[in-house]
């Protein structure tokens, strides 16, 4: 159900366009973090990460991250996270256009009702470390217990959120409300 | 035949365009100097009310009646809690006051809006009406009313008429293009603290709060399968400062079980601030009791 779509690979390569060596790095790291390959502008990548200040012809449809203007297939605030940035890349690579949802945009609305899924206190922490990138082992070592536990709280959460990947999960798992009092 | 129906047809024509006339001097159109125009409703013989939400940021406004009337306005308060924001007017127009009204479901609906120089006019009926509800912003609405009308973000916080001629309140742009009407008693109980106070103020405890299941192994002791979790403290906030950390499972409030957002709401309306409330935890899989002074939520 949730493969990807027909000639995108589930890990993409991609090139880095930035205006300083400083961006550069953070975009590279983010890239790295969702899992994808890392190459060079000129080796024909899937989708571009860039700050949209190098002027430099884009090789690929390019993700935006906090960019002041220009034209992209994909535009995410500054502070977009892992999640938005894989799913922004993945987008643009299968040829959609990505726009991040300015917060002021949400009309005035009710607090959430009970969600449909209620995860236990350790689901929460796995997925929020799921979130972050992290893999089996360091989500063990965070929350000190072991591999297998770690192994046992992701199968429940793919199980009570209806989702076959990580991916998936914390998209939808990250949905859960949180509301501040 | 023929003749009848087209009597009915008129004569209901006749009356929504009489109706729509007659409304017209409470519409407002305000102007934010670097910000498009949006729509208000003249409440009181001096104050406008308009829809809080993507208000610009001003301290004054200029208002236009649809005679063609202007006024410097003072931005005196808003509250995202309602969703009202309240223009007191350098002037006093008098207009024929409306009397609020109670919504009916299938019941007919006029929602007015500002338009350049006069006013537009959409007609619908009363989609659902519901009983009071909490805004994500901490508000406590009177009724869920929505609309089977299209509002565009110009119209929105104009007046919301029934066919006699009563209020129902305010249009407001609601979740998925939903339009809400924030009731005439939802606008009148905030509008006095929001012309002497600018704000509404509220309880508030200082946390981020998520439904969680209870783990397993407590469930039998804690007599509920769900309850929510601490997800951060706010930094010097009143749970804060009673000691809450991130990670207590909050399971009741003065003894009540509180499993949704909405119930948390319901211990911090206005008149809570200042107060004590006791909650119940369970904090590293044990039971315990805070006690935490509310305080005032801050202004967005």
């Amino acid at each position: 159900m949730s493969a990807p779509a027909a000639g995108v690979p589930d890990r993409l390569r991609i090139a880095v366009l930035a205006s300083n060596a400083g961006t550069h790095d953070r975009l590279a790291t983010l890239v790295a973090q969702c899992g994808h390959q890392l190459v060079e502008a000129a080796a024909s990548p899937d989708a571009v990460l860039t700050d949209g200040a190098a002027d430099a012809v884009l090789p690929a449809a390019a993700v935006a991250v906090g960019a002041g203007g220009g034209e992209f297939a994909g535009w995410l605030p500054p502070d977009a996270g892992v999640v938005q940035v894989d799913a922004a890349l993945r987008a643009v690579a299968a040829g959609l256009t990505v726009r991040a949802t300015p917060p002021q945009t949400r009309n005035f609305d009710a607090l959430p009702e009970e969600p449909p899924v209620l995860l236990t206190p350790r689901e929460i922490e796995v997925l929020g470390a799921l979130g972050n990138g992290l893999t089996n082992k360091e989500v063990a070592r965070l929350l000190g217990i072991s591999p297998h536990t770690v192994k046992f709280h992701i199968e429940s959460l793919f199980r009570k959120l209806g989702v076959a990947s990580r991916a998936e999960a914390v998209a939808k798992g990250m949905r859960q409300q949180i509301v501040e009092f | 035949m023929a003749d009848f129906a087209e009597n009915h047809l008129l004569n209901l024509s006749q009356a929504l365009a009489d109706r729509a006339r007659l409304t017209r001097p409470l519409v407002a159109a305000i102007a934010v100097p670097g910000h498009r125009m949006r729509s208000g409703t003249l409440w009181r013989k001096d104050v406008v009310v308009a829809s809080e939400q993507r208000f610009p940021d001003a301290g004054e406004a200029n208002v236009t009646l649809a005679d063609g009337s202007t006024f410097t306005a003072h931005v005196a308060g808003r509250d995202s809690g309602t969703n009202v924001v309240a223009l007191q007017l350098d002037g006093t127009p008098d207009p024929a006051p409306l009397s609020a009204s109670e919504p009916q479901p299938g019941g007919l609906a006029l929602a007015l809006g500002a338009d350049d120089g006069g006013i537009s006019v959409r007609l619908g009926v009363i989609h659902s009406v519901g009983p009071s509800w909490h805004s994500r912003a901490g508000g406590r609405i009177d009724r869920r009313i929505t609309l089977d009308i299209g509002v565009t973000p110009r119209e929105e916080g104009g007046p919301v008429l029934d066919p006699g001629g009563g209020l129902l309140g305010i249009s407001t742009l609601g979740p998925r293009g939903r339009v809400l009407v924030i009731p005439a008693a939802t606008v009148e109980a905030v509008l006095d603290p929001l012309l002497s106070k600018g704000r509404v103020e509220r309880g508030w405890l200082g946390i981020a709060l998520q439904p969680v299941l209870v783990p397993e192994a407590l469930q039998a002791g804690a007599g509920q399968l769900q309850g929510l979790m601490v997800m951060s403290v706010s930094k010097d906030g009143p749970a804060a400062r009673a000691n809450l950390y991130a990670g207590d499972i909050l399971m009741k409030i003065a003894g009540e079980t509180v499993m949704s957002p909405s119930a948390v709401a319901q211990y911090l309306g206005p008149d809570s601030v200042g107060k004590q409330v006791e909650l119940h935890l369970i904090r590293a899989e044990k039971p315990l009791s805070i006690a935490v002074t509310v305080g005032i939520r801050p202004s967005r």
